[in-house]
């Protein structure tokens, strides 16, 4: 093999991470990458044209990804958030930035939602302080507290945060009684369980490092542009789709039928394939067929249909797969990993060997033949001490050797040699200019796809900043390194063929967030590898949000939520074509959808032309309203659990079924009892009939427009024909007008939401929590416009049932003058439980009408 | 603050700052926590309006630069220049370099732009803050080296070389050597455009004179620029070569040797392959003795086993009479068919049948035991698969003659490489293959005394 002849010149300092005092020139800029020092200069090279090294650009042919498969039937929950987790009062603008986490929230929100698992077995070893039956106490113990009584006084008030709570000496003899037990068992034995569990949630929404090496793969087919895409879809991951695609350059692929799937016994973490029998040119160098592993399979290899061999990583199972010429998949071996596996690689050179990385620190080798053989183990990280219990293994060009990597760095073990020795091929110090606080995410073989056109030794190793190519030839100094500047962790990434002979081999480097980076390496024989030209950035999937018709806030949020869920899979495949080279690029997100993206190279980037920037086509946005509908089909994720509101059950009870009613008030408490929205035509009434007048439509109020049509359920339409609309010639309103429009609107709209009148009941919570909402103080309209509007916007039948419910509802308790009712209240109101509620309506029912409250 | 400018911070500035980097319980430093901190940020202090649109646009850049949209990144530069009045002293100190790292890349692949706007900005970045000074200039002379302006590279790095500022600093001084480095390049390359007019004239010309003149005075100027740096650790390939070749040149045999033998076997270098051939093709010019340039090229094995100069090691411990460089011989053959990159290589699978034949015939079928132990079980199926046997013959038929002859010889006539290509029907071959057929008869280890 040849070794490039002049390395390019590099300082090499020995230390820890970011402690050195030697100046990084390794890499200032990226274009320094392109500039090759010469062994000599020509003669006369003064008057030669700068050879400036101009990119290769991909262009995509839409400006996103567009969804390749129909969404999958089960609903998708995106988990937590850092809202969830991080501490939110109080932030501080700091150059640090210092993320605090939310225990006691969290801890407040348990006792409420789960009182009863968080007190009932005390509440057991205490039962004989509880008298749970009869009137009064006989007992003369002050230990002993009637619960009847108890439940009397606490009722009434809301506890949390409340100002007037009322404390009865019941209570603060139970208070006192209670306290010391309540307060700190609870609050110790699991307070520490919820910050263990909350730290680790946070780090793992840091950094998920479970999908590391991504869990979509592209199996080559029969015929060069057909192939299969392998990839666990389904709410837990854990179905193996094997999805036949058709791809056909300059259009959008063919998915041939229906994915098959097969249902594991685990979430799919990793799924790496690699052709057997050397299809083509790229895997000639792969030798044995498989006769030598399956007794079944077809003695006589025809080297044009290969068949595949896949790895599967799932948390605490690895397993071999077999795919046939025919496409057929088939287990060959499951293996179990106690401590849990974190990296599974196939080997390019043997096929069916495997290397799998267990959280315990050991390494071993996998043949479905020989079984198991450890060839290493450290509980310990490679270079200095890290908690991460993440390795990862790789093969190197030598079948023999593997590389052994961790957080820390990455190692060469000779599986022969005795254990635990080997040469460091990376160190996390000062030898590659690490930064402190840098750590390895990912490393991966480069030289697996043939040694043509690179040097077959190359090593990939991201972290979080940097990427580096490391040369197993000369271990410790990084032959490249580049700054990705990607926003979420790079976990992923892809070294292709090379589009065209003599054109450099792309890289692709995928963010967790789904942002995605296109380089360009080059350096064969005796040059150097280095990068051609300037990297690239590539449409993530959150661009495609404009392909898809506009929608209700909460489809949309749905949607969005949907198109930004984490990166957890990325193959690519490079179809046959004529004149110019495309490349099809497939994402599978963690919601279990496959998108797809064409990309052509651009034919020659002249000087002067501005990159053309691609627009959606009407098939494009076609197939995304397709995807959309049967997205939004898919029932929203139900959530694990949610605090109980008040149950409208109980209320309906209280209504003395009136014969002579007429039908809507029965549309409503049907409507109750199924817990559903009330609809118009749950009231029996046309819809059209039904639409409340707007209030005060003026020419151009655009906001009632729109929320009119929104009540009527026809948004996108409205949107269309607002589209329509604005293309034609140009209004320009005057600001002011503008202006007073959009306060009329807003009046118009309180007035809506204001319900109250003087005979009225004050505002539910519900009703209140947009007005809690900072708002511009808005004068408020008189009373007598209120009403008017509000006895517009509701028909007259409606008016009364409206007011019958509202009566019904249950009120605040003796707030004093709960003018305001605070945001936070009104929540916590909102999560009552249901019990307590009851007795607020039996205790608070009297005085239902209420002098108005609220502006 | 963003990120990017975080990431930018020396660690001496880090420690100025006094204030450590720990984000979270592993040590382990997230670019993207502040992202996530944003996201709950509600009320309390935020951060500055002009730090807010300094750090939009440094953003806003960096995605036209992913885009190749140098136009509009050139755009949004020119308000990032704001960012030299910010109130906050320490972004003030990082800004420069961030901005030459930025411009620098717009300015080299923007449609528009030339060496002279490229001079002009690195002129005054240079001046900008004093830290940037150096690494400025530094690649601002490569940039006029890569695009021909040798002279304008000299003279910029001349300037560089005498600058100081304040107390000198190891890092300063690693800079400056560096530089002086450079500038030695580039005064080689001078030197060899003027020995190649040399050579093109007579000796006897008066003009020879003067040139030879010229070339010493070079030559001095250059040992000095360069020599400093080559001591300090690290791969300083062209430097090494360039000077050796002047030293060579000039007679100074010793002094080159003693460069390269430096170079190659200091431990505090990182264990560079180009050293030691730099100083094998050295000895070997030299004419160095033969056991000389075996214990260079023993350790070149050591670190490159796949290294295409193991060829040559290979013949030389074959010409070896010593007993144990035979054996060696014929380890170092096998060490380089381990490699997946040399799987294809003729010349390797020719001598390994070759001096397998030699070393079977020799009755040292331990020695060959020994080596093939530790391959046996995987041999096969990277070597000699059915597979690869029909491959190997339709691409290569000399190539699939070597390989089977091996096969045999190792794994018996039993062997499906071997039975494949015996089979064949070769007119060329036809007697190739009959030979190979009695060798493997003969010699092969599996049925030893047959």
């Amino acid at each position: 093999m040849d070794f490039p002849s002049s390395l390019p010149p590099s300082l090499f300092t020995t230390g820890p991470l970011g402690l050195s005092d030697v100046p990084d020139v390794s890499f200032m800029c990226s274009w320094r990458d392109a500039l090759t020092l010469p062994e000599s200069l020509p003669q006369g090279s003064e008057n030669t044209a700068p050879h400036v090294a101009k990119g290769l650009l991909w262009e995509p042919d839409t400006p996103g990804p567009l969804p390749l498969l129909p969404p999958g039937p089960d609903p998708w929950d995106p988990g937590v958030t850092a809202q969830d987790l991080l501490f939110r009062g109080g932030y501080q603008f700091r150059r640090q930035p210092q993320a605090v986490l939310d225990v006691s929230e969290q801890l407040s929100r348990f006792l409420w939602d789960h009182g009863d698992i968080a007190f009932a077995p005390l509440g057991k070893l205490m039962l004989e302080n509880f008298k749970l039956e009869g009137a009064r106490s006989r007992s003369k113990k002050k230990t002993v507290v009637s619960v009847k009584r108890l439940l009397q006084d606490l009722g009434g008030h809301q506890p949390w945060g409340c100002p007037w709570a009322y404390l009865s000496h019941r209570q603060r003899r139970f208070s006192i009684l209670g306290g010391p037990i309540l307060s700190t068992s609870v609050a110790s034995l699991l307070g520490e369980l919820l910050h263990e569990e909350l730290a680790l949630r946070w780090e793992q929404l840091l950094l998920d490092d479970a999908f590391t090496g991504g869990a979509l793969a592209w199996v080559p087919g029969r015929t060069p542009g057909s192939g299969q895409l392998v990839y666990p879809a389904g709410g837990a991951l854990d179905r193996l789709y094997f999805q036949k695609v058709n791809l056909t350059p300059g259009s959008e692929p063919r998915v041939l039928g229906g994915p098959g799937h097969i249902r594991l016994r685990g979430p799919v973490r990793q799924v790496v394939t690699r052709t057997v029998q050397g299809e083509g040119k790229a895997h000639r160098h792969l030798p044995c067929p498989l006769t030598d592993l399956l007794p079944d399979s077809d003695p006589d290899p025809d080297p044009l249909h290969p068949s595949a061999l896949l790895a599967v990583r799932s948390d605490y199972h690895c397993a071999l797969w077999k795919v046939s010429k025919q496409g057929q998949p088939a287990p060959l071996q499951v293996l179990q990993v106690e401590k849990g596996a974190t990296g599974i690689s196939l080997s390019p050179h043997l096929p069916g060997e495997l290397a799998i990385c267990s959280r315990s620190g050991a390494i071993c080798l996998w043949t479905p033949q020989d079984g198991l053989q450890q060839i290493y183990k450290d509980p310990e990280t490679l270079v200095f001490r890290d908690p991460s219990p993440w390795r990862w293994a790789d093969f190197t060009a030598h079948p023999r050797v593997l590389t052994v990597g961790d957080r820390t760095g990455v190692k060469m073990v000779d599986t022969q040699g005795p254990q635990g020795c080997g040469l460091l091929l990376f160190r996390g110090g000062a030898e590659a200019s690490c930064q402190k606080g840098e750590r390895v995410l990912l490393t991966q073989y480069l030289g697996e796809c043939g040694p043509e056109c690179l040097h077959p030794t190359l090593h990939l190793i991201c972290t979080q900043f940097s990427l580096y190519l490391v040369d197993e030839r000369l271990p410790l100094v990084p032959l490249l390194k580049w700054n990705h500047d990607l926003p979420s962790a790079p976990l992923l990434a892809r070294l292709l063929p090379p589009p065209r002979t003599g054109l450099p081999r792309p890289l692709l480097l995928a963010g967790q967030g789904g942002e995605l980076q296109l380089l360009h390496i080059a350096g064969e024989g005796a040059s150097t590898p280095r990068l051609a030209g300037p990297p690239q950035s590539l449409p993530s999937r959150s661009d495609s949000l404009s392909a898809f018709a506009p929608l209700e806030p909460k489809s949309q949020w749905r949607l969005q939520e949907r198109l930004t869920a984490p990166a957890i899979g990325l193959a690519a495949a490079i179809p046959p074509s004529a004149n110019t080279p495309v490349l099809s690029l497939f994402q599978l997100s963690a919601a279990g959808d496959v998108f797809h993206q064409g990309l052509h190279l651009q034919a020659d980037p002249g000087p002067d032309s501005p990159a053309p920037t691609a627009s959606w086509t009407p098939q494009a946005t076609a197939s995304c309203s397709r995807w959309l509908k049967a997205l939004l089909e898919v029932p929203p994720a139900p959530p694990v659990w949610a605090a109980p509101t008040f149950s409208h059950r109980r209320l309906l009870g209280c209504f003395e079924p009136q014969k002579a009613e007429s039908k809507a008030p029965e549309g409503l408490r049907t409507a109750m009892a199924k817990g559903r929205l009330l609809q118009l035509r749950d009231l029996g009434l046309l819809p059209t009939e039904e639409r409340a007048p707007a209030p005060e439509p003026g020419p151009e109020d655009e906001l009632s427009e729109r929320l009119e049509a929104a009540w009527e359920g026809q948004a996108a339409a409205w949107w269309e024909r607002r589209r329509g609309s604005s293309l034609g010639p140009g209004k320009q309103p005057k600001r002011h007008k503008r202006r007073t429009q959009l306060s009329n609107t807003f009046s118009s709209l309180s007035g809506r939401l204001d319900l109250s009148d003087a005979a009225s009941p004050p505002p539910s919570p519900e009703r209140t929590l947009p007005a809690a909402r900072p708002q511009p103080p808005v004068t408020p309209p008189s009373q007598e416009s209120t009403q008017e509007l509000w006895a517009r916007a509701v028909p007259s039948e409606r008016q009364q049932t409206l007011r019958d419910y509202m009566a019904e509802l249950p009120l605040q308790g003796d707030a004093p003058g709960g003018a305001s009712v605070p945001s936070s209240q009104t929540s916590s109101v909102r999560a009552t439980p249901s019990r307590q509620r009851a007795a607020v309506r039996s205790g608070s029912q009297p005085h239902c009408k209420k002098p108005r409250m609220g502006f | 603050m963003s990120d990017f400018s975080e990431e930018l911070i020396r660690p001496t500035t880090e420690d100025e700052q006094g204030e450590p980097r720990a984000p979270s319980g592993t040590g382990m430093c997230f670019p993207w926590l502040q992202k996530h901190i944003e996201t709950i940020a509600t009320g309390g202090k935020q951060e500055k309006d002009f730090a807010q649109t300094t750090s939009a646009c440094l953003s806003l850049i960096q995605e036209a630069l992913l885009k190749h949209q140098w136009q509009r990144a050139a755009e949004y530069m020119h308000s990032y220049f704001q960012i030299l009045e910010d109130s906050d002293s320490n972004k003030r100190q990082i800004a420069p370099e961030i901005i030459w790292r930025l411009g620098s890349e717009i300015l080299y692949y923007h449609p528009k732009s030339s060496v002279e706007t490229f001079n002009t900005f690195a002129d005054r970045m240079k001046n900008i803050g004093v830290m940037n000074y150096l690494k400025i200039s530094l690649q601002h002379a490569l940039y006029l080296l890569h695009h021909g302006m040798l002279e304008d590279a000299n003279r910029n790095l001349s300037q560089a070389e005498t600058w100081r500022y304040g107390e000198k600093s190891s890092s300063q001084e690693v800079l400056i050597n560096l530089i002086q480095a450079y500038k030695g390049l580039l005064q080689y390359y001078i030197w060899s455009k003027k020995k190649m007019e040399l050579s093109q004239l007579d000796e006897d010309d008066y003009a020879y004179n003067t040139a030879s003149q010229n070339m010493l005075n070079h030559s001095w100027k250059t040992s000095i620029n360069l020599c400093a740096l080559i001591q300090i650790p690290g791969v300083w390939d062209p430097f090494v070569k360039s000077y050796v070749e002047m030293l060579e040149f000039y007679g100074d045999q010793d002094g080159a040797r003693e460069v390269l033998t430096n170079y190659a076997y200091d431990e505090k270098f990182p264990s560079n392959p180009n050293a030691h051939i730099y100083l094998y093709n050295f000895l070997k010019r030299e004419k160095a003795p033969r056991e000389k340039l075996i214990s260079v090229l023993k350790i070149l094995y050591q670190i490159v086993p796949s290294h295409k100069l193991m060829l040559e090691f290979h013949r030389l411990l074959r010409k070896s009479e010593n007993e144990e460089h035979h054996k060696l011989g014929l380890e170092v053959l096998f060490g380089v068919l381990d490699f997946a990159g040399c799987t294809k290589n003729i010349t390797a699978w020719k001598y390994l049948a070759k001096y397998l034949r030699q070393t079977l015939m020799g009755s040292h079928l331990a020695w060959v035991q020994e080596e093939w132990n530790s391959r046996k079980n995987w041999w096969p199926s990277f070597h000699f698969s059915y597979f690869l046997a029909k491959s190997d013959w339709k691409e290569d038929k000399a190539l699939a003659c070597e390989k089977a002859l091996v096969a045999g010889l190792l794994l018996g006539k039993g062997c499906r490489y071997f039975r494949n290509i015996s089979k064949q029907d070769h007119q060329v071959l036809k007697k190739k293959i009959k030979q190979m057929k009695k060798s493997v008869k003969k010699y092969s280890i599996v049925n030893p005394g047959l």
